[in-house]
């Protein structure tokens, strides 16, 4: 213990806070684009029509049944060999990211959809509404609601799993560790500096969660 | 006005209706009683096609309801419908509930929309209740306000699906009593309650029905006073 010294990474502080903003960054692009992703594919896997609702089962379960950093690789150093065009760091740790969670926030968008009392629908197409109007209108709001608790899960998984860019060498948080621990040859007081980042954006974001949910709670 | 030729249907193996036929003309108030399981429910949902009849037709103003031709969201327009559980929605205002298929399905004015409905509320008593949220709403209010929802689609054909089951008992009558105004008012109405009361004194008809057919049917004092059939007697001594 005698030879600690988190001094060393106090020059270095800048290069963690915009490590810390990039994986912010990142972390809400991919949320985004799996909440774009994950509406579609969640309510396709309920479709009526067989062939939208077997692609969109095979998209979750790939997703899922594989490892995120292989997901990560196949993209920025796989697809370039394919379509002759590589992505650089920052959209391709995106999209990954993104077309991840997209498979997971499916998951979260069916049970929320679920989750919703079947009357609501009847109660809508027995209006005269479509069903597309239906789910625009009347379940999709209601079941946002519910998906708010997992989608904040989702985000702190995320913002974790950001960390994986580092192995394509983009220059987020984790990656400024692996600098200063280079730099300094004292790998401890960095990595422990990192885990400190990442577990006060974790911690804020739940606080900033609980008064959206009981925001919500309120209208009920 | 509807016409229901020979409908079955199954639920899986299960057959709930088996072979229904019956016209209701303009302006009758036709109500439907029979006890739990007798698929009076399911036959009412498909008079707007929340459930597909398997077999059969059934026709609205000589339309076939299950033809690929027909647009259900346009027959659908045309009739209204009230749940047991009201089926509000939750995340709208009073007054939003009641606007929104207006301006959303028929692209009605916003503001004339508004204006109709507010005249609905006054009409279901509720007027003071339109910026409320239903959570915020007794059984009765919630049941009016789901009327005047159904209502504001101007439906030729109103169906009403127990629509006093979950109230407590202090409310069925304010409901009924909307119920009641608008049968005065002409409107076609197809019913299934429990509420016998109702059944004699609005009800131009009652239907009886048991284990998936019409077992007897006539005008409230025919069924009321008088019924013919051994399972009719039963089902009203164990209620009356």
């Amino acid at each position: 213990m005698k030879n600690l010294d988190f001094s060393i990474v106090i020059p270095y502080l800048q290069l963690f806070i915009r490590g810390s903003l990039v994986a912010i960054e990142i972390t809400a692009l991919a949320v985004l684009m799996g909440v774009i992703i994950g509406t579609f594919v969640g309510m396709g896997k309920m479709s009526k029509v067989f062939i939208i609702r077997a692609i969109c089962t095979v998209y979750v379960e790939v997703i899922r049944g594989t490892p995120l950093l292989v997901q990560l690789l196949i993209f920025y150093f796989g697809l370039p060999q394919i379509i002759g065009y590589s992505l650089s760091e920052f959209p391709a740790a995106v999209i990954a990211l993104g077309i991840n969670s997209g498979g997971y926030v499916a998951e979260i968008v069916r049970g929320g959809i679920l989750a919703v009392d079947k009357g609501q629908m009847e109660a809508a197409r027995s209006l005269g509404m479509s069903y597309v109007q239906a789910m625009r209108y009347i379940i999709l709001p209601q079941a946002f609601k519910k998906m708010i608790p997992p989608l904040g899960n989702e985000f702190i998984t995320l913002l974790k799993n950001s960390s994986l860019a580092t192995t394509i060498g983009f220059p987020e948080l984790t990656r400024a560790a692996q600098v200063v621990a280079g730099n300094t040859y004292r790998p401890f007081e960095p990595y422990i500096t990192a885990a400190l980042f990442y577990l006060i954006m974790t911690l804020s974001f739940t606080q900033i969660l609980g008064v959206v949910e009981r925001r919500l709670a309120k209208s009920d | 006005m509807i016409e229901i030729r020979d409908v079955h249907k199954y639920f899986g193996k299960l057959e709930v209706l088996k072979g229904i036929t019956n016209t209701i003309n303009r302006g009758e108030v036709v109500v439907i009683i029979g006890p739990s399981g007798s698929g009076k429910s399911t036959l009412l949902r498909c008079l707007n096609m929340l459930e597909e009849p398997t077999k059969g037709e059934i026709l609205i103003d000589g339309k076939p309801l299950n033809h690929k031709s027909v647009d259900i969201n346009k027959v659908r327009q045309e009739v209204g419908m009230v749940f047991q559980h009201f089926n509000l929605f939750p995340h709208k205002k009073v007054i939003e509930n009641i606007t929104l298929a207006p301006i959303k399905v028929k692209k009605e004015n916003p503001e004339e929309a508004r204006e109709k409905a507010l005249k609905l509320l006054e009409r279901v008593g509720l007027k003071d209740k339109a910026e409320c949220y239903p959570a915020s709403l007794s059984g009765g209010q919630k049941q009016r306000v789901a009327i005047a929802r159904a209502l504001a689609m101007s439906p030729k054909i109103m169906l009403f699906d127990e629509p006093t089951s979950a109230l407590d008992p202090e409310m069925i009558k304010e409901v009924l009593d909307v119920m009641k105004d608008l049968a005065q008012d002409g409107m076609t109405m197809v019913v299934v309650t429990h509420e016998m009361a109702f059944a004699r004194e609005v009800g131009d008809r009652v239907i009886f029905m048991d284990e998936g057919v019409i077992v007897e049917e006539g005008t409230p004092e025919e069924i009321f006073e008088n019924p013919k059939n051994q399972r009719t007697k039963e089902f009203l001594s164990k209620i009356l």
